[in-house]
């Protein structure tokens, strides 16, 4: 693990925010009043029992959701409150930021390489470009062998992969990934987690992990314990307390 | 990248069919329009083609297609001598079964007034026109027949000298032409109990008429310049025919005698045409609803409206150019094997195809509206 510290400055920042939903005739608070930040080539985990919060953060995070209270900031601006529609804010999503769930939502009728390709060419890359620089993802991922099979003829750790690498093919700041390894097994899914510590190091993105699973604290920067839509703690994860200790 | 190809190429098999089964609800819809069409042009093709402006038929009647008409075989001569008529041409026509070649084969045998009339207004596809005054025919394909094929009818034998195409009666029986003096030998063998019964009907009928040397019709062509309500009107007023004019006859036929026929034949044609639009537009709104998924993920991952409207309305059209060839394919290569004609007429096609496009951009419109209320967390749903 390296033990070198990188200027770190915030990425995104979610401000005080709240968010209630209407399930049926009653309100259910999914956040409350919870403020965050996430910096870049830090890697952050989100632990807490389900329904804690912690997708709806995300959510709010990667402008998928308005905060019903609270701001949300980009490199210290304002970009999203309660009032924002954020289909407008989808040319900023392909920018900034990259998404990766406990399925890999890969598109059935694209190969791998046009998986990857697609959201090259959604940012208006030509499609040689796209393509070349696709094929360069992969093969990042090893998956250079892979790339003209569809997703249903790759593994659960192979197509997680390719979501990684479409993820990543806009060079986004901020990586948000929900049970990235949900679906995998353990040795997959510690590859996978080894991929995000290497974006967060190498290409200093901002990664978000929310998981349930206790295996990967030793990977992130920094754990974030949810509770009933709120922080309940915030702890040094295992690679930060090991370059304390170096 | 063209994601709407890629996912028709992905699912080849399952878009080929869907293609393949708009295609055929299209072609029953071009089949039912053909079929009405074909039954009107069959019901005319004489009317349309023999190049008579007026036909003198029965007094009374509507004859000689809408109704049965009996007049003398020497009214041609009468008719003849009426101011403005440039010609006139003697007119039978019925329909009688006849064992050819050991084969029951109805025929609509048809009297052609030669030699005034050579004939040459039937479309030959093989052989020549009249050239005797006796036993020689014309058939159409349909009846089997071929150039130089003797058939005995009545008590005489007759040569097929030319072969026709298309012409058929109302009925959709083949048309067997032959000479006036040949149709009336033909029709007057019968039976002795129709012989019988046909002396009780001759003092019955109003033109004293009922055996075989009566003729339906007589056709009559104008001078250039003559008036055909004026000449109609000098020959109806001997009291014992009737005149119609070309559009009369027309209009017998189409408004009376085939009138029921046509109500239910565009009714059907409607019902498919309503089934088929439903079906095309359901089965595009599905293939959205099918893609939910996928278009959720689009948007997450920043893909900009137009793509997604791309997505769905390159595919709608693709079914639909798909579905309309698959449907010509079906029209041209198997309804010319129908009995009846089926008339592809190119407006009807041009309409059904602008009707597809229609229903296909109103399809997309509604699985476009669905898709645009897709939100990119769905992908997470």
């Amino acid at each position: 693990m390296t033990a070198q510290f990188w200027p770190s400055h915030v990425v995104m920042e979610v401000r005080n925010a709240s968010k209630t939903y209407l399930s049926g005739a009653n309100e259910v608070r999914a956040l409350t009043d919870m403020t965050l930040a996430l910096k870049s080539g830090e890697l952050t985990g989100i632990v807490g029992p389900s329904g804690s919060g912690k997708t709806t953060f995300l959510m709010i995070a990667g402008l998928l959701e308005p905060p019903t209270n609270g701001t949300v900031h980009f490199r210290d601006q304002p970009i999203a409150n309660a009032a924002t529609r954020l289909n407008n804010l989808r040319d900023f999503r392909r920018t900034h930021v990259g998404f990766i769930f406990q399925k890999a939502n890969l598109i059935p009728f694209l190969t791998a390489v046009e998986n990857v390709q697609i959201a090259l060419e959604i940012n208006d890359v030509r499609p040689k470009q796209a393509k070349a620089r696709a094929r360069e993802l992969l093969a990042q991922f090893g998956l250079d062998h892979r790339e003209n099979n569809y997703p249903s003829q790759l593994s659960g750790g192979e197509q997680q992969r390719v979501s990684i690498a479409r993820a990543l093919a806009n060079d986004p700041v901020m990586l948000l990934a929900d049970e990235p390894t949900a679906a995998l097994d353990g040795s997959r899914g510690r590859q996978v987690m080894e991929v995000f510590r290497t974006l967060a190091d190498v290409h200093r993105v901002a990664v978000c992990v929310v998981t349930h699973d206790p295996r990967w604290s030793d990977i992130f920067d920094r754990i974030v314990e949810m509770s009933d839509g709120r922080v309940v703690e915030v702890r040094p994860g295992g690679a930060m307390k090991a370059r304390l200790q170096v | 990248m063209n994601i709407a190809l890629k996912d028709m190429r992905f699912s080849m098999l399952r878009f080929a069919l869907t293609a393949v089964g708009i295609g055929l609800l299209l072609g029953a819809t071009m089949g039912m329009i053909g079929l009405y069409r074909g039954i009107v042009h069959e019901a005319l093709l004489i009317i349309n083609d023999v190049g008579a402006d007026l036909w003198v038929v029965e007094g009374g009647r509507s004859g000689p297609f809408a109704e049965t008409s009996a007049v003398p075989s020497s009214l041609d001569r009468r008719v003849e001598g009426v101011p403005g008529v440039a010609a006139t041409r003697r007119f039978i026509q019925y329909n009688q079964q006849y064992d050819i070649n050991g084969k029951s084969v109805r025929l609509a045998v048809t009297g052609i007034d030669y030699p005034k009339d050579s004939g040459s207004w039937i479309p030959l596809i093989d052989g020549r026109l009249f050239r005797s005054t006796r036993y020689e025919a014309i058939a159409d394909q349909t009846t089997g027949l071929l150039v130089g094929d003797v058939i005995r009818l009545g008590h005489d034998d007759y040569t097929v000298v030319g072969l026709t195409k298309g012409q058929v009666d109302m009925g959709g029986d083949g048309m067997f032409f032959v000479t006036i003096p040949d149709s009336q030998a033909i029709n007057r063998v019968l039976p002795s109990e129709a012989i019988l019964l046909n002396r009780v009907a001759k003092g019955r009928s109003r033109m004293g008429l009922g055996d075989g040397g009566a003729l339906a019709a007589v056709m009559v062509e104008l001078k250039p310049n003559a008036d055909p309500q004026l000449v109609k009107a000098q020959i109806k007023a001997w009291g014992d025919v009737e005149v119609l004019t070309k559009e009369e006859e027309r209009s017998m036929l189409l408004d009376g005698r085939l009138w029921r026929l046509r109500v239910q034949i565009l009714a059907f044609t409607a019902m498919t045409l309503l089934v088929a639009g439903s079906i095309i537009a359901l089965t595009i709104y599905m293939l959205t609803l099918e893609k939910i998924n996928q278009i959720a993920l689009l948007k997450l991952i920043g893909a900009r409206d137009r793509v997604i409207i791309g997505l769905i309305v390159q595919q709608a059209l693709w079914i639909a150019v798909l579905g309309f060839s698959v449907a010509l394919l079906i029209s041209f290569t198997i309804y010319p094997h129908f009995p009846r004609t089926v008339l592809l007429v190119s407006e009807d096609l041009a309409g059904i195809g602008g009707a597809l496009l229609v229903i296909s951009l109103g399809a997309s419109w509604f699985a476009i509206r669905r898709a645009m209320k897709v939100r990119a967390q769905e992908v997470l749903a």
